[in-house]
């Protein structure tokens, strides 16, 4: 994204003010809360009491991600329309949250869940469960963030035309990051992803009206032109595609709401109202997010044409330029956009940050280290440790992987191992604590050694829907096999027959 | 008075919609010829799945408004007394 028109000062200018924003929003949220800091589900959930606005914008703010603009215009670029699957993978989401989040909401807030793990350990109470879950999420979790930081790096210094370097950029927004984060928690981060939330939207739709207007006004002309010069790109999809397709549905929509960030917007919701009516708006997002940002990628294939790989990721960068050349007014909304950009991905890192944290403080530490520790001390070693992990993180980010997308399919892979114990678990007494443990750790090699030898998709099935293919046919088929438990658990029978609350 | 819960889990027309909508919604049912006629600038196919986006987004938020009320009146009504 090197050789922007606007970088420079301007762009050092509005990159500032953002920044300074986020602070004293995250200084605000901080201020006067003595609670924040002595309870985990203070500084991690916010006292489970966000409430629509806050709640929806961070649900959004954290779903979509800088790549969902900087690496998802390039991909349509180069495939063409059959990239509206990004418009269906973004939305199926909401229909997997429909699967679970109703009943967990109510069994969360009753017996006070902070992390993901608390259901699985309150469902199976085993120990090998437990550690498992928590390291493939924290892998999950690592893996993103890692990706966050490679994105911040290069969104700025290409903003700056490099006179803010890499590393540097990196480094300034963690800090930010780190200390708005600090103070505030859940709430912090809440209420910078409605601010950042909004700058992104602004921008995605002025970015759309610009490239239509360059592109000579017409998306008919457009399309004619591709039609004409390469009609690979607007052609009905081959079969491989279309199984493809529906493997990104699974992995994606399975994958994305399982996250560990996603689940504790589900716990941190002020009421079932507040929690439905958002999810109601995120399921029209897609359409003008991902959506707006698949014709973003079109419009590119007639403005731009025979860009290939590595080039056809500088495709929003090179469409900026143009686009900020059109007028005064484009021109700061360019600078708002991309500073959107680096305001998507804070938005999405200081999540899975604060998600991370909360794994160490309340699983790792609470529960295997130190029991009997205070609140205030959990949520401590959580915060440190969030910090350590930052920068060993960042240490690896100097190294930034090749395109974005590769990254974005691999931590899934494991990630959605987590989703047969989760959500079967919910629904099925029978499901049995030991086929879930061997079905997850099963899974979870297959996926590994399909990614790793190559084979990341056979016959476009991504080898995280083959991995948990066979980590739900162990889980099903274990649990019909082995005896139904003896031992029952009042509390849970209550909680698994929902709704007698 | 009953209150009246409504989980979506427990109603099986919902999961068979989304199945539908899904099929709907990935192009393995258009020949190659699909592709015209052009409609606002989408090929043909494309329009179409576009359609079928629009309506997995309008079933899933009505889904969420509309098919889900476990604990909601109780939260409501103790909210009001605070």
């Amino acid at each position: 994204m090197d050789k922007l028109v606007f970088a420079g000062i301007d762009g050092i200018v509005i990159l500032s003010v953002f920044a300074v924003v986020m602070l004293v929003i995250g200084y605000f949220s901080g201020r006067g809360e003595k609670n924040i800091h002595e309870s985990l589900s203070g500084y991690y959930l916010a006292g489970k009491n966000l409430g629509f606005i806050a709640l929806f914008f961070t649900l959004f703010a954290t779903q979509y991600s800088g790549n969902t603009i900087v690496g998802y215009a390039p991909t349509a670029y180069r495939t063409g329309f059959s990239w509206l699957q990004s418009i269906s993978f973004m939305t199926i989401i909401i229909g997997v949250y429909l699967l679970f989040a109703p009943r967990l909401y109510v069994i969360a807030k009753k017996r006070n869940f902070v992390t993901p793990t608390d259901w699985l350990q309150h469902r199976f109470n085993s120990k090998g469960i437990t550690l498992l879950a928590i390291f493939l999420m924290l892998w999950g979790l690592g893996n993103y963030l890692l990706e966050q930081l490679v994105a911040i790096g290069q969104a700025v210094s290409g903003m700056t035309g490099g006179t803010i370097p890499y590393q540097l950029a990196v480094l300034v927004f963690v800090i930010v990051m780190l200390a708005y984060e600090w103070m505030g928690g859940m709430k912090a981060v809440a209420f910078t992803d409605v601010m950042q939330g909004i700058v992104l939207l602004i921008g995605i739709i002025a970015f759309v009206i610009g490239g239509v207007y360059l592109a000579g006004g017409s998306f008919t002309e457009i399309t004619q032109y591709i039609a004409t010069n390469e009609p690979a790109k607007i052609s009905v999809p081959a079969a491989e595609v279309n199984i493809n397709w529906f493997s990104m549905l699974i992995l994606v929509g399975l994958g994305a709401s399982i996250y560990p960030h996603a689940i504790q917007r589900i716990y941190a919701a002020r009421s079932e109202r507040t929690l439905k009516k958002s999810f109601a708006r995120m399921a029209w997002m897609p359409l003008i997010t991902t959506g707006l940002v698949f014709i973003v990628g079109i419009i590119g294939i007639s403005l731009f044409p025979g860009l290939e790989g590595g080039d056809s990721e500088q495709l929003v960068g090179l469409m900026a330029n143009e686009i900020a050349a059109i007028n005064p007014f484009f021109y700061w909304i360019m600078i708002i956009f991309f500073g959107g950009i680096v305001a998507a991905i804070v938005s999405t890192a200081d999540s899975v940050l604060l998600s991370f944290s909360s794994l160490i403080s309340n699983d790792v530490y609470g529960k295997f280290i130190n029991p009997n520790a205070s609140e205030h001390r959990k949520v401590m070693v959580g915060k440190i440790i969030g910090i350590v992990a930052i920068f060993g993180l960042l240490w690896i980010a100097w190294n930034p992987p090749g395109t974005l997308y590769e990254i974005f399919v691999l931590k899934f892979e494991l990630l959605v191992q987590v989703f047969p114990a989760f959500v079967l678990g919910l629904y099925w007494k029978r499901l049995n604590g030991k086929p879930v443990f061997w079905g997850m750790v099963m899974g979870a090699i297959l996926a590994g050694i399909l990614t790793f030898t190559g084979n990341k998709t056979i016959y476009g099935i991504h080898g995280g829907v083959i991995g948990l293919a066979l980590n739900f046919v162990i889980c099903v088929v274990g649990s019909y096999l082995a005896a139904p438990s003896v031992k029952k658990d009042p509390m849970l029978e209550e909680d698994m027959n929902a709704v007698n609350l | 008075m009953k209150k009246e819960i409504k989980e979506p889990i427990r109603k099986k027309w919902i999961w068979i919609g989304l199945v539908i909508i899904l099929l709907g919604n990935v192009p393995w049912y258009f020949s190659e010829a699909m592709v015209e006629p052009f409609i606002f600038g989408f090929p043909f196919w494309g329009f179409i799945i576009l359609v079928f986006s629009v309506i997995l987004s309008a079933y899933l938020s009505w889904l969420c408004l509309t098919q889900w009320s476990i604990v909601e009146d109780e939260e409501e009504a103790k909210g009001k007394e605070v």
